[in-house]
This record gives structure tokens, sequence and C-alpha cells, in this order.
């Protein structure tokens, strides 16, 4: 009996396999070192060009105006502005690669404590004399009420803002009218609307914390502070185990155990919940600007609610003011100022355009017509910025260790134990805490 | 001396060695040759190694050094930071969450791989048969491996992930439930756990089909003529004749399922409540989500050293298969 062999095995041998095997196995190690990321762009602002990197805040229409504005850009000694967009899946990592490298960007927008990070770090050009000539131009006057002081450090201006991301309730009326149920004031109008909705087959209060869906976790942290609690203290020490927070994972869990919350939305994706508000499910729940637009909806059915009082009469919502940093590694300290007070003056523009779904830093931009028109901002205006609350609550100064709340393991683990409901509200929060604690440095 | 013969011209064959050819000895006249040209290349080999060992060094010795810097510092991604010796490995392998993962990503691992055998082995017996439209059918086995894996999750998260959903919507219709396929923790575990035996058959499929082309089919006709049964011929025959690219396809898998990120991160993210957190996971979130650079290397370094470990393991039975 004869037979050929599998495979040549003159090919295969044992010193070459185990270069195999080894190149092979050090991939993980290869991906969490960042050894295979790319930097971006080539030196510092080579040349008196200050390089801007900006993320796709909006549709790509949005980034095409952000170019134009940016290469309109003209300083002194003939100082010009460079655009680059960086995409979101691993911004941090690239940021990252490129300032180590020092390839990275003289003036960036980015995640919402990426300016605290890398100051820790050493990396961030301070944005004083940006604020000075801010109130030279009357800029300064502009901001919206409390959203350029919590950049400031001992140090200085971290960073400037120029956009509110914030979190605001919807809901949809057709909804509400087929339940025969008014749209909540408070928690207690929350539940009981909520089990209505279910009895029509609806979600009551839509969420989700799928694969890369972060709505879940930011309803948490919205949930504690809507009740006057918080994760840190006023001076910013962490403090989980209060009251406050208690009582509102209390409500979260009540939700949860009567189907007021919806059982698969531990495992929704953005996508999912989007389709839960297009396909008619979802009657009322906490979203981004812009819901409507998002999910293709033109009927007007989908509208901001009024923010609802937690038990104790409480109010605020959660609010992101996110900023434009400068960076050390730049051509021209000069020039880079100067390319974040000119492009600050010019931003107007893509609230103009409608290309933004987030709320502006300045007054003079609430009051254009073509933001006005929408009323949905125009009571998001009203009536959420002036509660808003960041995840620095109960204190209101940023720093580095909110990243870690925000992206980090710990709050996914207390939003997907909650939506699970298989816990009690202090064991969630202890975890919570505990997480936290090994992860933000003090 | 005439069954000594046969059995070593047997054990040459399955090697894939001519008679007398390199490996069995050779003849003088042979090792002559080989040790003049020995003597008159190595200079040249040298040279033309040099090439191949800088980009090695480049590509996998620079970041594996880096790796380890950073696994025994307390820095970030841009600062390396203070010697802390061992503190990240024992940070990592005090933490329960690193053991959970550990857990998943055996399961993870020897489902993936053993299911993706059985499946790609059974439909590349079932193709070596002569069936209508077999090259077409082999080529549409071949579209989960071929498909992008952002798509594929895609497609499986709209055919599971709410009540409404397909799967689901047929659960409910035959009375048997409503099951959250991605939100129960279990389910999800094994829903992730089946989403890689799909994506990864055809890969075992291929590897076996091309094991299976080279057996001589006459090998069956003589077992059969001895009166063998279908199962003793797939197993005396067929299976030790594989045996070889099996193990091979058994250590790439498994070096494929323990570094498999996309797979997990796209469709459960990990969730829920870490139930499909794996260790590669679990690194990509220590070193980006919670930026702690040292431990998060620290298990990337743990898992490349079990792979290795693995491998090799799983190379010496490559080994007594070949000498058997």
């Amino acid at each position: 009996m004869s037979a050929k062999p599998s495979i040549a095995s003159s090919a295969f041998s044992r010193r070459g396999f185990l270069g195999f095997a080894a190149a092979a196995a050090s991939a993980p190690l290869l991906a969490a070192c960042g050894g295979g990321s790319a930097t971006q762009g080539g030196g510092g602002g080579a040349g008196g060009t200050v390089k801007f990197w900006d993320m796709p805040w909006a549709t790509p229409a949005y980034n095409d105006a952000a170019k134009k504005i940016v290469e309109g850009f003209s300083g002194a000694n003939s100082s010009k502005a460079s655009y680059q967009l960086i995409q979101w899946n691993n911004f941090y990592q690239t940021f990252s690669s490129a300032v180590a490298s020092k390839t990275g960007p003289a003036v960036s927008t980015g995640g919402g404590f990426q300016a605290f990070q890398f100051e820790q770090q050493g990396q961030i050009a301070y944005a004083d004399k940006v604020v000075d000539e801010l109130k030279k131009n009357g800029q300064f006057d502009d901001f919206l009420p409390g959203v350029l002081e919590p950049f400031k450090t001992d140090k200085g201006y971290v960073a400037v803002p120029w956009q509110l991301d914030i979190r605001p309730l919807w809901y949809r009326k057709s909804l509400f009218e087929k339940a025969g149920v008014d749209v909540p004031k408070d928690w207690a109008t929350l539940l009981e609307a909520g089990k209505a909705m279910k009895n029509i087959g609806a979600v009551g209060f839509a969420t989700g914390s799928g694969a890369g869906n972060n709505i879940g976790n930011h309803l948490m942290i919205m949930m504690m502070l809507n009740n006057g609690g918080g994760v840190f203290t006023t001076d910013g020490q962490l403090d989980v185990m209060n009251d406050r927070n208690v009582e509102a994972v209390e409500f979260l869990l009540e939700l949860v155990s009567n189907g007021v919350i919806d059982p698969a939305a531990v495992s929704y994706t953005t996508d999912n919940l989007n389709a839960q508000w297009k396909d008619k499910k979802a009657a009322y729940g906490m979203l981004t600007l812009g819901v409507p637009e998002r999910v293709g909806d033109t009927s007007g059915d989908i509208v901001v609610a009024s923010p609802i009082a937690g038990p104790h009469g409480d109010k605020a919502a959660l609010i992101f003011p996110n900023n434009i940093m400068m960076y050390t590694n730049t051509p021209s300290q000069e020039a880079s100022e100067a390319f974040l007070v000119y492009y600050l003056g010019q931003i107007k523009e893509l609230w103009r355009q409608k290309l933004m779904n987030a709320l502006p830093v300045f007054k003079s931009i609430t009051e254009l017509p073509e933001f006005k028109q929408d009323p949905n901002n125009v009571k998001i205006v009203k009536e959420y910025q002036p509660i808003g609350k960041t995840f620095a609550a109960q204190g209101n100064t940023l720093s580095a260790d909110l990243a870690v709340l925000d992206g980090g393991q710990a709050l996914n683990q207390l939003t997907q134990t909650i939506l699970t409901g298989k816990t009690d509200a202090k064991s969630a929060l202890q975890a919570f805490e505990s997480g936290l604690r090994s992860t933000i440095k003090k | 001396m005439t069954s000594t013969t046969t059995q070593s011209g047997l054990a040459r064959a399955r090697r894939g060695l001519a008679p007398g050819g390199p490996g069995g000895g050779g003849s003088p006249s042979t090792t002559n040759r080989k040790s003049r040209l020995s003597a008159q290349t190595t200079r040249t080999f040298f040279w033309l190694l040099i090439p191949s060992v800088v980009l090695l060094v480049l590509i996998h010795g620079y970041p594996l050094v880096y790796a380890g810097v950073q696994a025994t510092h307390d820095g970030n991604l841009i600062q390396t930071g203070n010697f802390v010796g061992a503190d990240n490995f024992a940070t990592v392998l005090s933490s329960p969450a690193f053991w959970k993962a550990a857990q998943f990503t055996l399961w993870f691992t020897i489902v993936g791989v053993f299911g993706s055998w059985l499946v790609g082995l059974g439909l590349a017996l079932l193709l070596r048969t002569k069936i209508p439209a077999g090259g077409t059918f082999k080529v549409l086995l071949l579209l989960p491996w071929v498909v992008p894996i952002v798509v594929s999750s895609t497609a499986w998260n709209w055919l599971v992930a709410t009540p409404d959903s397909l799967i689901p919507s047929l659960f409910r219709n035959l009375g048997l439930g409503t099951p959250l396929f991605l939100a129960d923790p279990t389910l999800a575990a094994l829903m992730v756990m089946v989403f890689k035996v799909w994506v990864s058959f055809p890969f075992m499929m291929m590897m076996i089909s091309a094991a299976l082309a080279s057996v001589d089919t006459t090998v069956y006709e003589a077992a059969s003529m001895d009166g063998a049964t279908r199962f003793q011929q797939f197993s005396q025959i067929t299976l030790p004749l594989i045996a070889r690219s099996t193990y091979i396809s058994w250590i790439l898998m498994t070096i494929f399922c323990v570094n498999d990120f996309p797979t997990i991160y796209l469709l459960t993210g990990g969730g829920p409540v870490d139930a499909t957190t794996s260790l590669v996971v679990l690194a990509y979130r220590t070193v980006f989500q919670d930026f702690a650079t040292g431990p998060g290397v620290a298990i990337a370094f743990l898992m490349t050293l079990t792979l290795v470990v693995v491998s090799v393991l799983l190379y010496r039975q490559i080994r007594k298969s070949s000498v058997e």
C-alpha cells in the first residue's frame, strides 16, 4: 500500500516553522504596543505651515467646509495652514504616535479630554495668549456662560472650546399619542409612561451599549447628574458611592426590571439604536443632537423633550465641551495662536451652512437665522445648555482622568451590568468605583 | 530485510522524498558536491541573508524589544515612564478580568479550531465526491473567508441583534421564545464562537482539500477490497494521511483565534459584561481605553508566550506524524 504525503515535508523545517509561529504569535504584541500604527503627515509644520488636524464631526460636507476655512488662513510672516482629516477609529493612537515622533499637528480638534491627556505629557501649548486675543476682538464675551472656564488650569488654558456636544432627551410624538400618556416631566412619570409604551410594543427609554456605542455609558452619568450626583466631588476626588448615585442606579434598574429599557439594549450598536428610532419603536430616550437627520426621519414626529427632574427636583444634562488644542511641536507658536484665533472667528460659517450636529459655544451663532430655524436647536440652547454638566461633575474642572472615565472599561462594565439587570445598585457602583480607582491616577 | 526496506520506502513516501534524494542519506557523490558547494558559497549566502535579517530585526525585533520596554515600565504611549520590573505582569496575573478573558479565549480557541476543522473536513470530504457544479459550490463556500470581517459582522448583527431581527423572529414564530443572542452573556459567547467557525471553516476546508487531493485513490480501492468499512477507511487511511496538514491547520487556527480582535470586537465589543472579552480585546482596551500601556502590553506578552508554547507542542506532533 502506498500513499502520497499530504504536504511536501522538504519545505518545512523546524527553524522555519518556529520563525513563522513566532512572527504570527507576535501580532498581539505589535498591536498592543502600537507598532503597526501609521503616523500622519510630515514634520511639524515645516515651511511655516500650521498643521491642523480635524475629526469627522459631521458629514463629509463639514470637512470640506472646514478645509476651506483652514486654507483661507494667512498669518504673519506668510504663515499658512494645512488641513488633515483624522478618523475616529484609534484616534488617540494616531495622535500619540504622531506626537511621540514629532510628526503631529500644531493645532487640532480631537477627543473631549485629549488636551488634558497631552498636557500631562508636556505636549500642549497653553492658550492664554489666544484667550487674551479673544478678549480684545470681542469673542471672549460671546462665549456662552460656563463653557471656557473648565479649560483653565493652574498653568493656563489647556484648550479653547468650539462646540458643545450635549445629550438631550428626544421623543416621538405619535407614540405618546397612541399610548395616551404625557411626555415625562420627572422620573415618576418616566416610569409610568415607559410602562404604557411597553403595552403598545414601544420602548419607553431607548438606549444601547453594544460594540462602539457609548450612549448607554453617557446615560448612566446623565442620570446620576440628573439626581444631583456625579462621579467626582467638587474638588475632583472620586465620589462614586454617594446616595444620589445609588438612587439613580436603583431607578435605572427599576426601568430595566419593568421592561421600560429594552432587554436587548445592552448589545445595541449605534445602528441598532438608530433603527429603533427610525422604525418607530423608540418612544423616548437620550441621544445626541440632530436625531431626525441622523435616523432619516423628516416627518417632524421626533422632537426634543424638556429636561426631566429627579426625585429631589434636580435637573441636569450631560455636556461635552469639545475643544481645539495647540501642541508644543509647531513651526511657530505665534502662527499657531494666530491660526486658532482666525479659525474661531470663522466657525460661524459651519452653522450657517447647517453642517454641525452640535451646539455652538458662541451666543452670536445661536442667534443665526439658520440655527434658529430648527426649533429643536433653540429648545436645547434654552433648556439644556444652562443645566449642562460635564463628566467632571460634581466638580467642574476637566482633567485627563475623565478620558479614562469616558472611554474606559469601568463605565462600560457598569452600564452593561445595569442594562442586563443582574445586579443591585450598590454592588454595581462598588465595582465601578474599584475599576476607576485602579485606572485613574491620583 | 524486505519488510524493513518496504517500511523505509513508505516512510520516505509519506515525507514526500524520492528514493536516494536529500534527507535520505544520499549517495557519496551527492554529499561531496553539497560540501563543495557549501564551502564555495557560504560567504555569498551570508551576504544574501543580510537584507532578510535586517528586515526581520526591523519589522519584528524592534517592536518586540520596544514592547518589552513598555511591559516593564509604567509610562504611556508617548513616554516610557519608570522601570517597574515585573509589576505589570503581577498586576495582570492578579486581575480577575485577565483570568476571565483567558478562560473565554481558551473556549473561543477550542471551539474555533475544532469547530472549523470539523466543518471544513466534512465539506472537504463532500467536495471530493463528484457533485454537480462542485467548483461553483466550492467558490461559494469560500465566501465567509473572503468577505471583509466588518461586512460579515454587520450582517450577523442584523440577523441576531434585536428581538425583531430575522433569527429571533424565527424562534418566536416557532414558539421557542425570543432569544437575545447578543444581550445574554452565554448566548453572546456562543454566538461569537459560531461566527468564528463560520468565518474560518473555508480556510480549513481548503487546507484539508489540498491534503486530500494528494491522497492516491487506489489506497481506498485496496482497502475496500480488503473489506474495510467506510469508517475504517476514514479513520485508518484518511485521517492519518492528512494528519500533518491537520496539525499545521490547527497551529495556524490557534494563532488566528487567540489573536482574533475584529471578530469579537465588531460583533459584541467584548460584552455583554465582558462575557466575550478575549485576551486580545482586553489588551486593546487596557492600552487604548484605560491608557494603561504597561499592563496591556504585559497581557500581549503572555499571549505570545502561550502561543509559542502551544505551537511548539503541536509542531512536535507534526514531527511525530512524519516519523510514523
